[in-house]
C-alpha cells in the first residue's frame, strides 16, 4: 500500500520550494518583493493547435494550458507526484486500484463543482469516439472504469497494474475541464474562452495568428504545495503574443515591447545575458533526449558493427559546440540528464573514437572507398539516410544534421544522406522503411512513456523495428511498478541495453527552454520534472 | 450589358471552380495521407487511424468527398478543419479582415509611391537612382525588408509596435514592407509607360497648345502610362496573397497566410481549398476591377 501522508508531503513541498527555484530561476534581482496587480507581455514561438488540454501535444502549450486547467497530481522536482485538486491518492495491493481523494473547495470558473463525478466525466470522455484515439489508445489503455466512491472520492479500475496512470493524471491530458464545457462547448476540441477549468487564470480571449489573452481568477485558493505563494495569482493579467521568428521576440524583448519571451535562439544569448536590464534561465527538458534511432530492419545498421561506428564517428562534443556555441547539454541516453532514471554511468562510455569506427568498419566488410571518399561494399556504398520532417524541425535540427553529416564522412568515410522533406514526404518514407536514421525527442514527464512508444516492439513510434523480447518486459515490468527504485534499476537496464550494448540509439543533446526577461519580472521559472516554462501563476511585475 | 455581366460571373464560377478543383487534385497526388497529417507527432496506430478515417469519411472514394465537397461548399458549408477542429467558415472568417486590411494598406501604399516616384524622379540623376532603388526593393526578400524595418522603426526607435492587428501603427511596417516590392515594380513600369507617352504626337500637340510641362506630364502622359499598370494588377494579387504569407509570419499578425501554410502542411483540405477558392474569387475580383478600370482610364473604350 501507498500512501502519501501529509507530513512527508509537506516536507517534499518544502523541498521542491527551496530546491526548484535554483537552477538559473532564481527572483530577479530587480523585481523585488512579489507585488499584486498589472499586467504583463509574454512573446510566445509556439501558437497551440487547439486550447483544449485533452487534445494537447505540443510541449511549448503546457505553459498555456496550466493558466487555465490543472490536474489532479502534480511533479516535484525528482519525478514524484504532489497532490494537486486531489489531496493523495493510494494505490491497491495488487496496483490496479487508485483511489484519489479530492478537495471539496474548489470550482470551475463557470461556477460548476469540482468534484468526483467531474474527474468522471473528464476520464470518460476519452471514450466518446472520435475525440482523442490517441490517448485511448496510449495513456489510456489500460484503464478499466472511474467509479464515483463519494464526491470527495474517486476509484480508477485498471485492467492491470500501470504506474503511468499517475502520469498521466498529472499530464495536461488527464487535467479538469468543467463539466459543462464537457457537454455544451460548440468548438470543444478547439477549446478557447468556452472551456472553463480551475487554474489561477481564465482564458478569455483569443485572436488565431496573434495572441491569447487571461485575466486573473480572483477565486483561486488552491494551489499546489510547490508553487511560489498561495491565493490568487499576482498578475492581473497577461497576454500571449505568437511571435514565430525568434530575431523578431528579441526584438520586442529588448524594446519593450514584451517583458518575456521564450525560444532564444544560441546566437541570440549573449547579447540577453549582456544586457543587465535582461535576465536568462535555461530549463533542461524531461522525457527523451534528441537522438538518432538507427533502423535496424535492414542493411547497413542490421550490422551492430555499422551502427557502432556510426556512433564512434561522430565527436557529438565538438559538433554541439559548432552548432550550438556551447549553449546545448550533451545527452549520453536516450533518457533526458534530469529524469529520475537517467543513467549517469553511460557517461563518456562511447563516441568520439575514430580509430574504433574505421575498424568495426573494416570488420564489417566496408573496406574499398569510392571516387568521392565513401566507403563501400561489393560497389555499393555506405550511405544511410535521415528523414526530417519541416514542421517538426526546431533547435536548428537540420542544421546540426549537417554538422554530423560533414563529421561522419570525414572521420569515417560514412554518407549521411540528409533529406528535409514535408510531413507527408517523411512520413511516407517512415512507412516504407526508407531510412537508417530517424530524429526524435519526446517531452514526456515520466519517461518511462516515451520509452514505451519509441522502443517497445509494439511502440507507435518504434522506428528502429527492435524487437527484443527482453527489452519489451522490461518495459512492461516499468509501466507496472509502483516502486521507484525498482523502476529506476528497470530503466537503468533498458538504457544499458539499448544505449550501449546494441547501439540502436545515438544520444545527442537534452532539449531544453530558455526564459528571457526584463530585470522587472520575478517569479519565473520552469516547471519541475517537465523542465518547460512554469504557468503565469507565481509572475509578478515589479515596479 | 446584363448578358457581360452574367457572362463575366459565369466565367468566375468556372475560374472558382477549376480552382478548387485543382486545389483538390494536388492534394490528392502529394505524398502521405491526410490521416498521417491529423496524426502528426502522435501515437499511431490501426485503432486510432480507423478512428480518424471513420470521423472524418476519409474511407470514402476521392472523387465521392470531391463531389460531396462541391455540393457542400455550393450550399456554403466549407465543412470542419481537420487540424484545427473548427468550422472552416469560423477559422477563414477570423483571419479575412486582418488580411484584408494589409492587402489594402500595402496596394495603396505600393501604388501612391510608384505614381509619386515614376512622376518626381524625371531627371537624369533622379531617375538613375530611383531605378537602381526599386530593383533593389524587387530583388530583396520580404522576409528581409520586414526584420530590417522592425529592426530600426520597432526595435531602435520604437515608432511602431512589433505585434498584431492592433490599430493602425501596428499596419505600417507591414504595409510598408509588402508595398515596397510593389511599388518598385509599379514605378519602373509607370516611368516607362511615361517616356513613351511623352513621345507621342498628343504630347506635343498638348505641349503646342500651351500646357505646362506638369500638366502635360499628369493629365495626358500618366493617363496612358496607367494602361500597362493596370494589367499588372494581376500580379498584384499574387504578390498580396503570397506575400501576406511571410509578412504575417515576421510581423506576428493574424491573417489568411499563415493558416493556408499550416493549412497546406498538414494537408489540412478543408481549409486549403476554402482558401484557394477565396484567393480566386479575389483573382476574378481584381482583374473584373482591372476591365473597368480600363474603361475609366481609356475614354475610347467605352466608345466601342
Amino acid at each position: 500500500m501507498r500512501r502519501t501522508r501529509p507530513a512527508a508531503v509537506l516536507a517534499v513541498a518544502a523541498l521542491a520550494l527551496t530546491t526548484a527555484c535554483s537552477p538559473g530561476s532564481s527572483a530577479a534581482p530587480g523585481a523585488g518583493q512579489p507585488v499584486s496587480g498589472g499586467s504583463l507581455t509574454w512573446a510566445v514561438e509556439t501558437e497551440p493547435i487547439t486550447f483544449n488540454p485533452h487534445q494537447y501535444a505540443q510541449a511549448k502549450a503546457r505553459l498555456l494550458v496550466w493558466n487555465t486547467f490543472e490536474a489532479l497530481l502534480t511533479h516535484d522536482d525528482r519525478g514524484g507526484y504532489l497532490p494537486w485538486l486531489a489531496t493523495g491518492y493510494e494505490a491497491s495491493p495488487d496496483g490496479k486500484t487508485y483511489t484519489f481523494r479530492l478537495r471539496t473547495d474548489v470550482s470551475f470558473t463557470d461556477g460548476t463543482k469540482f468534484d468526483a463525478a467531474a474527474v468522471k466525466a473528464n476520464v470518460d470522455q476519452f471514450a466518446v469516439e472520435g475525440y482523442n484515439p490517441a490517448v485511448q489508445a496510449v495513456q489510456l489503455r489500460n484503464l478499466d472504469r472511474v467509479e464515483v466512491v463519494d464526491p470527495a472520492t474517486v476509484a480508477v479500475h485498471l485492467k492491470q497494474p500501470d504506474v503511468l496512470i499517475l502520469d498521466f493524471l498529472s499530464s495536461p491530458q488527464g487535467a479538469q475541464v468543467s463539466p459543462k464545457s464537457l457537454s455544451q462547448a460548440k468548438n470543444l476540441k478547439a477549446g478557447g474562452p468556452e472551456l472553463a477549468g480551475t487554474g489561477p487564470f481564465i482564458l478569455d480571449r483569443y485572436t488565431a495568428g496573434q495572441e491569447v489573452h487571461f485575466t486573473k481568477n480572483p477565486a483561486y485558493q488552491w494551489a499546489p504545495a510547490n508553487a511560489g505563494h498561495t491565493g490568487p495569482a499576482y498578475l492581473d493579467e497577461i497576454t500571449y503574443r505568437f511571435l514565430k521568428e525568434s530575431s523578431v521576440r528579441v526584438g520586442a524583448l529588448t524594446s519593450g515591447q514584451v517583458q518575456v519571451i521564450e525560444g532564444v535562439p544560441a546566437t541570440d544569448e549573449a547579447l540577453i545575458t549582456g544586457n543587465d536590464q535582461l535576465t536568462f534561465a535555461r530549463g533542461l527538458n524531461s522525457g527523451s533526449a534528441y537522438s538518432y534511432y538507427f533502423n535496424i530492419a535492414h542493411a547497413p545498421f542490421d550490422d551492430i558493427r555499422v551502427r557502432q561506428a556510426f556512433r564512434e564517428a561522430v565527436d557529438v562534443d565538438a559538433v554541439l559546440q559548432g552548432v550550438y556555441r556551447g549553449s546545448a547539454t550533451r545527452a549520453w541516453s536516450v533518457i533526458g540528464p534530469t529524469s529520475p532514471f537517467y543513467d549517469r554511468s553511460l557517461e563518456k562510455t562511447y563516441s568520439g573514437d575514430t580509430a574504433g569506427a574505421n575498424r568495426l568498419l573494416d570488420e564489417a566488410g566496408w573496406t574499398t572507398r569510392d571516387a568521392d571518399g565513401f566507403r563501400t561494399k561489393d560497389g555499393k556504398r555506405l550511405t544511410v539516410r535521415l528523414v526530417q520532417s519541416a514542421p517538426f524541425v526546431r533547435d536548428r535540427r537540420d542544421v546540426l544534421a549537417q554538422a554530423v553529416q560533414a563529421a561522419v564522412k570525414q572521420s569515417a568515410g560514412i554518407d549521411l544522406n540528409v533529406a528535409l522533406v514535408d510531413q507527408g514526404t517523411a512520413t511516407q518514407a517512415l512507412t516504407d522503411g526508407a531510412y537508417e536514421v530517424f530524429d526524435n525527442s519526446r517531452a514526456d514527464t515520466d519517461a518511462g512513456a516515451a520509452l514505451n512508444l519509441l522502443l517497445h516492439s509494439a511502440g507507435a513510434i518504434n522506428r528502429t523495428g527492435v524487437k527484443d523480447p527482453e527489452l519489451d518486459r522490461l518495459l512492461e515490468e516499468g509501466q507496472a511498478s509502483g516502486d521507484q527504485a525498482a523502476r529506476n534499476g528497470t530503466y537503468q537496464r533498458v538504457q544499458r541495453l539499448t544505449v550501449t550494448d546494441q547501439a540502436l540509439i545515438l544520444p545527442l543533446y537534452a532539449p531544453a527552454d530558455q526564459v528571457a526577461a526584463a530585470v522587472t519580472v520575478g517569479g519565473l521559472g520552469f516547471e519541475p520534472t517537465a523542465g518547460v516554462p512554469g504557468r503565469a501563476y507565481d509572475l509578478w511585475l515589479g515596479k | 450589358m446584363i448578358r457581360a455581366i452574367a457572362r463575366r460571373a459565369g466565367s468566375g464560377l468556372a475560374v472558382l471552380w477549376a480552382a478548387a478543383t485543382a486545389a483538390y487534385l494536388a492534394l490528392l497526388a502529394a505524398p502521405g495521407d491526410t490521416v498521417d497529417s491529423i496524426i502528426g507527432d502522435g501515437a499511431d496506430s490501426p485503432q486510432i487511424r480507423a478512428q480518424i478515417i471513420a470521423e472524418w469519411n476519409l474511407d470514402r472514394p476521392a472523387i465521392v468527398q470531391y463531389l460531396d465537397y462541391l455540393w457542400r461548399a455550393a450550399q456554403g458549408d466549407l465543412g470542419r478543419s481537420y487540424l484545427l477542429q473548427r468550422p472552416v467558415r469560423d477559422v477563414i472568417g477570423d483571419q479575412l479582415a486582418p488580411t484584408l486590411r494589409l492587402a489594402v494598406a500595402a496596394a495603396v501604399f505600393g501604388v501612391v509611391l510608384a505614381l509619386i516616384l515614376a512622376v518626381v524622379t524625371r531627371g537624369r540623376w533622379a531617375r538613375r537612382a530611383s531605378s537602381t532603388a526599386e530593383l533593389v526593393l524587387v530583388s530583396t526578400p520580404p522576409f528581409l525588408i520586414g526584420i530590417v524595418l522592425l529592426s530600426v522603426f520597432s526595435f531602435r526607435f520604437g515608432m511602431f509596435p512589433v505585434s498584431g492587428d492592433r490599430g493602425w501603427a501596428a499596419l505600417v511596417l507591414p504595409a510598408v514592407t509588402l508595398g515596397l516590392p510593389i511599388a518598385g515594380v509599379l514605378a519602373q513600369v509607370l516611368r516607362d509607360g511615361l517616356d513613351r507617352a511623352l513621345d507621342e504626337p498628343f504630347a506635343v500637340t498638348a505641349r503646342a497648345r500651351g500646357l505646362t510641362e506638369r500638366s502635360v506630364l499628369i493629365r495626358h502622359g500618366l493617363r496612358h502610362s496607367l494602361l500597362p499598370a493596370v494589367t499588372l494588377l494581376g500580379w498584384l494579387s499574387g504578390v498580396l496573397i503570397g506575400g501576406s504569407v511571410i509578412i504575417e509570419q515576421v510581423f506576428g499578425r493574424p491573417g489568411l497566410g499563415q493558416v493556408t501554410l499550416q493549412a497546406v502542411s498538414s494537408s489540412d483540405m478543408p481549409v486549403v481549398l476554402a482558401v484557394v477558392v477565396l484567393a480566386a474569387a479575389f483573382f476574378v475580383v481584381i482583374n473584373t476591377a482591372a476591365d473597368l478600370a480600363y474603361l475609366l482610364i481609356d475614354p475610347r473604350l467605352r466608345r466601342s
